[in-house]
């Protein structure tokens, strides 16, 4: 790994970083209030019978439960957008983009070999991602403390929470940086690694809402990310061999083609 | 095809038989060369001939077909780290950090270098980039600015080979003039430079030896100086009263008379000729080097390539 490249990666993003720092922070601290104030009306309408359960659900997460809220929230469209800007849009960017913006000819004319370009570029990926995961769970931590219902939640397992989230983002990173040393071009790799994303999330989100096609969540990297699961005491170990073999493919697939592929002059 | 002795021990570059292919087409075939210690070599030909293959691959962008190469002993494939450390680069149209002061990026680049800067301040002071300059974003320069940037960046770790590749492009003829004597200074410090470009004339000014490649063949690979020897010079005459006799002058070709003037192409040694013409009645001679695009076209003769090395 080369610590210049490292640092100069984490710099150049710091000011979309700090953003999305503070709109994490602030999201995770709503998940809290909204479980409080809504909880019991949802229980009540479950209970109810006008709504089938599975509506109530959104993918993994509910509001019925104090985990489960910290799941949706985690796993809500606006979590993802959070952490896809570094998981998906500077992945994507760091080798494509450099290089349909020419700048990776100059960075690959230094004595650094593209194993180590890659290594560094994935180490900066994933201390982003964990900084944001950090800013959600925090966020969510200070929320859960303001509302008073710590005592809903085993503090011992957010650790466990945490990995599990840094590996299925950084299964999408892997993925965006092995898309992104594919190609000479950033928009082929946005647009694969946006479908890979989408998809996995379609497959969580059909199978959560629609029991008859449940076995699709299976298929979906956003099934085995499951905080509810885990604050419970159930974590599934098999839940972070799949998201750890998710990580390695594309790892491995970038680390054999990057330093094989031809980098013709860019046109 | 005039080639010299190739691949001497000391060479700074030695390739044998180096091809690329790209699918079916070849953009460079066979390619045998070497540039020595100290040396400016010239690397010719018109866009697409495979001027920037052959830099692409010597760095480790690209990998060979067939065939070898070593850059300072070092073989390109097995290597390629260690030859990017020992060697400063200039891309073609470079490409820099929109973002970063010229000051940062080139401090950046340095670090990522990993050898100092020793020359930039120097670099800067020659290439008229003040701190004031520096200081300023990268995004805000001019097309000569990140040309000077990537000069500087090239050099300022004092590399023992640099590989240049159009270098002067968007410089301002005062800037040109600072580069070649830049060059020449490098020359003098026993510094190796590799040096793509498709501007003859400045070639012709500060190369020691060029290869001219064509189609990714190499055409010709000389001395500057043997390659020019070896043109014809256009002469100019022009007496008074009587004609001097210029019959059985050796090399004196192609000889047009109009009046008191007389124009011709001269081969080989000029003292014969000067001394033939010597006479009371002349009145004024002119003698044109010969110019390597002249050597240039006559490789591309009939090829598309000659008119735009030409424009």
């Amino acid at each position: 790994m080369n610590l210049r490249l490292y640092l100069q990666t984490l710099r150049w993003n710091r000011v979309r970083l700090a953003a999305i720092v503070v709109a994490s922070v602030g999201w995770g601290m709503l998940i809290p209030v909204v479980y409080v104030a809504f909880a019991d009306a949802f229980k009540q309408l479950a209970n109810s019978g006008a709504f089938p359960k599975e509506l109530l659900n959104f993918g993994s997460g509910s509001l019925f439960t104090l985990p489960g809220a910290l799941t949706l929230g985690l796993q809500h469209p606006l979590a993802i957008a959070f952490v896809g800007i570094f998981a998906v849009g500077s992945t994507v960017s760091a080798i494509a983009g450099e290089r349909e913006g020419g700048t990776l000819e100059v960075l690959l004319s230094r004595p650094i070999s593209r194993r180590t370009v890659y290594v560094t570029l994935a180490a900066a990926t994933a201390t982003l991602i964990a900084i944001v995961m950090l800013a959600l769970l925090g966020g969510q931590l200070i929320g859960v403390a303001i509302q008073g219902v710590g005592d809903e939640l085993d503090l011992g397992l957010m650790p466990l929470v945490f990995l599990n989230g840094l590996m299925l983002w950084s299964a999408f990173a892997a993925f965006g940086l092995a898309a992104s040393v594919s190609f000479d071009r950033h928009a082929p790799a946005l647009g694969l690694t946006l479908a890979y994303l989408l998809i996995n999330y379609f497959l969580e989100i059909l199978g959560s809402l629609w029991r008859d096609v449940a076995w699709s969540q299976e298929y979906s990297l956003f099934h085995h990310f499951n905080p509810g699961q885990i604050l419970t005491g159930d974590a599934d170990p098999v839940d972070f061999v799949i998201l750890a073999v998710a990580i390695i493919i594309p790892v491995v697939y970038a680390l054999i083609v990057f330093p094989r592929r031809d980098l013709s002059a860019p046109s | 095809m005039d080639a010299e002795p190739m691949g001497t021990p000391q060479a700074v570059i030695a390739t044998q038989g180096l091809t690329k292919h790209y699918g079916k087409v070849e953009a460079l075939v066979d390619l045998t060369l070497d540039v020595q210690p100290g040396e400016i070599f010239g690397f010719l030909g018109p866009n697409g001939a495979g001027k920037s293959t052959l830099i692409r691959t010597l760095l480790g962008f690209l990998h060979p077909t067939r065939g070898s190469a070593t850059v300072l002993g070092l073989d390109i494939v097995a290597d390629s780290v260690e030859i990017r450390r020992r060697t400063g680069y200039l891309p073609g149209g470079i490409a820099l950090y929109d973002s970063l002061s010229g000051a940062d990026a080139l401090e950046y680049l340095a670090d990522l270098q990993d050898r100092g800067s020793t020359m930039r301040q120097e670099l800067c002071e020659r290439l008229q980039m003040p701190a004031s300059v520096l200081r300023r974003k990268v995004r805000d320069y001019s097309r000569g600015m990140r040309q000077k940037i990537g000069v500087i960046q090239a050099l300022q770790h004092d590399p023992e080979l640099a590989i240049l590749d159009e270098p002067t492009e968007g410089l301002d003829p005062l800037m040109q003039h600072a580069f070649y004597a830049l060059m020449d200074d490098q020359r003098a410090k026993g510094r190796s430079t590799f040096f793509s470009s498709h501007v003859l004339s400045e070639v012709e000014r500060i190369c020691d030896r060029v290869a001219i490649i064509r189609s990714g063949q190499l055409m010709a690979l000389q001395n500057v100086d043997d390659l020019l020897a070896r043109r014809k010079k256009k002469v100019e005459l022009r007496w008074r009263g009587v004609a001097p006799d210029l019959t059985g002058i050796p090399g004196l070709a192609d000889v047009e008379v109009k009046g008191d003037r007389m124009r011709a192409t001269l081969q080989g040694d000029v003292s014969g000729f000067v001394r033939a013409i010597a006479s009371p009645s002349l009145e004024d001679l002119t003698i044109e080097p010969a110019r390597l695009e002249e050597a240039f076209l006559e490789y591309y003769a009939g090829d598309e390539a000659s008119e735009e090395m030409r424009g």
